[in-house]
């Protein structure tokens, strides 16, 4: 039998298993709202860990780390660098996000902002910020599927058709089962990803230049200039330290916003697996870096992949690996695009009608789910038509989306930690920061030190939120003591 | 510990990390040798922070979880 013909039926056998456990685990969950959207408030440690960890083993690191490892060097070090830090202040954040969704029923973040600030409006700019923000990250994951299958079937599976495969399973389940499907699949494809990373990332630096240490020294050889940080930028000239370090903050100030991960806060059983999966977080980024040797086994081979995101599938094929293996880790790498598009699809379905629609509308629970569903559709067809159509790299992709969700942050923490801040200061702190990084994503040009436009949206938005909350009225003092008590 | 010295130190942590993995910290640890168990210093640099991260994280929660114990929330 030839090759890819192995290799789809591998892959065909990994889809029909990640189907069943998702529309097995909706089975689970109760038929309302807060159980598509929060799965009950459910979660323990295992589903926990590995949900969140899906974000950190999207396609966007295991396709595009090795990508920019191959491609860009130690500038791809910024990827392990952030999730740490990112993800610290949610030990104490998520718990009291938690506490606050028990007590008021929020099951979205933005619930939370306007639970503080009571604003439609506000609630409306939230529900469409993280809407744009989460299309280009659901293209990152749907064009990195369509990579890895149209690369593995020797182009037999077109990108497209490989794309809307995938994406078709993964709209099913998440259609049918919502949150609980999310957090059964993720841990199946979590455990099935860093079990093939670590393999293949171990095997190929031994197999092609006999270790680790020595296919160091190679590259160390031949290519010092991509063993340093900050590495090279896109067109292969020095990258610059500015950039380097604001894509670190942003990524930081940006992981927890975003509304598939905050919203975790929401779906945990309970504060101490909230607290848990915090500390055991950061293994996540470490289980990244057999992945991004892969990248660099890539440099010193002779041969190049069509764009430095084929890097991972290329090596693989090239190495003349069996069929079997080639099948799994096409299966970890769909893995690990799905796993993080379906939290993505169904965050922005529960964004957009719990925080948009339902604010001007009124909706029973049953309209409800509808219309979220057909925002699951919605989102995943913009999305595919951006997969098929992008030029530029995943990991740029997701750079972009990141200086729109980090403006998040101001008005989240806003709500939990600053008693004197006022609705209007958010509002007016959130327009100025989503203004500002929208100007220097339109004229990068202009950015003083190369620094990425979401630090540079951030450096007026706080201000802005500190001025206008001082400049307008206190809130009702009963309003808040309920809120901070 | 106090709970309050536990998370100033585990907040300093933090704070040195993003201070050492970015411009002006990393500039000196920003080198190839002498390499860590096959990786580039740079890279094993990183990644020690990453791992000094969860060790921090977790006495914190050594900590916190003995206050939370105690029905006192700091």
């Amino acid at each position: 039998m030839e090759q890819w013909v192995v290799v789809s039926i591998i892959i065909a056998a990994y889809l029909a298993v990640t189907l069943t456990i998702g529309l097995l685990a909706g089975r689970k969950s109760t038929d309302t709202v807060a159980g598509y959207v929060a799965a009950d408030r459910s979660f323990g440690l295992v589903a926990m860990y590995f949900v969140t960890g899906a974000s950190v083993f999207s396609a966007f690191a295991f396709l595009g780390g090795p990508g920019w490892a191959y491609s860009r060097g130690a500038a791809a070090f910024y990827i392990l660098a952030y999730g740490a830090i990112g993800m610290a202040p949610f030990y104490w954040m998520g718990p009291r996000a938690a506490a606050l969704g028990r007590k008021f029923g929020f099951v979205t973040q933005a619930q939370l902002v306007v639970g503080r600030f009571p604003s439609r409006n506000l609630s409306a700019m939230i529900a469409v910020l993280s809407l744009v923000a989460f299309v280009p990250y659901v293209t990152v994951q749907m064009r990195g599927a369509g990579i890895v299958i149209e690369a593995v079937t020797d182009g037999h599976v077109p990108l497209w058709l490989g794309a809307l495969i995938a994406y078709g399973i993964v709209i099913i389940y998440v259609l049918k089962s919502g949150a609980m499907a999310v957090g059964w699949t993720n841990t199946f494809q979590g455990i099935f990803m860093v079990v093939i990373a670590w393999t293949l990332g171990l095997y190929l630096p031994y197999r092609l230049y006999g270790g680790i240490g020595p296919m160091f020294e190679q590259i160390a050889e031949a290519r010092p200039d991509l063993l340093v940080p900050p590495g090279l930028n896109a067109s292969g000239d020095p990258w610059s330290w500015g950039a380097f370090s604001t894509l670190i903050l942003v990524s930081a100030v940006g992981l927890m916003m975003w509304p598939h991960l905050f919203m975790k806060a929401f779906t945990a059983k309970d504060d101490d697996t909230l607290r848990r999966t915090v500390i055991l977080f950061p293994t996540f980024q470490l289980f990244l870096i057999p992945v991004f040797l892969i990248g660099f086994a890539g440099v010193m081979f002779d041969g190049a992949p069509p764009s430095s995101d084929f890097i991972l599938p290329y090596m693989i094929l090239e190495t003349h690996l069996p069929a079997v293996v080639v099948g799994l880790f096409c299966a970890g790498a769909l893995s690990a695009s799905m796993s993080t598009g379906d939290a993505l699809l169904h965050a922005s379905a529960s964004v957009f009608v719990e925080d948009g629609v339902a604010k001007y509308k009124d909706l029973d629970e049953r309209q409800q789910q509808r219309l979220m569903q057909v925002i699951v559709l919605v989102t995943g067809a913009i999305a595919y038509y951006f997969a098929l159509d992008s030029e530029s790299s995943l990991v740029l992709l997701l750079a972009s989306a990141y200086g729109l969700i980090s403006q998040l942050a101001p008005p989240v923490v806003a709500a939990m930690y600053w008693r004197r801040a006022t609705t209007l200061g958010v509002v007016v702190g959130l327009l100025a920061g989503v203004a500002t990084a929208f100007f220097f994503y339109m004229n990068p040009e202009l950015k003083p030190y190369d620094m990425h436009e979401g630090i540079l949206g951030l450096l007026v938005h706080i201000p802005v939120l500190i001025g206008a909350s001082l400049l307008t009225k206190e809130q009702n003092a009963d309003h808040i003591e309920e809120f901070f008590s | 510990m106090s709970l309050k010295t536990a998370r100033i130190l585990t907040g300093l942590y933090f704070v040195a990390m993003t201070y050492f993995v970015t411009w002006p910290g990393l500039l000196p640890f920003s080198r190839i040798r002498p390499m860590v168990l096959g990786l580039p210093f740079s890279l094993a640099w990183i990644a020690s922070w990453i791992a000094g991260s969860v060790l921090v994280l977790y006495l914190l929660d050594i900590v916190e979880k003995r206050f939370r114990d105690a029905g006192s929330d700091g």
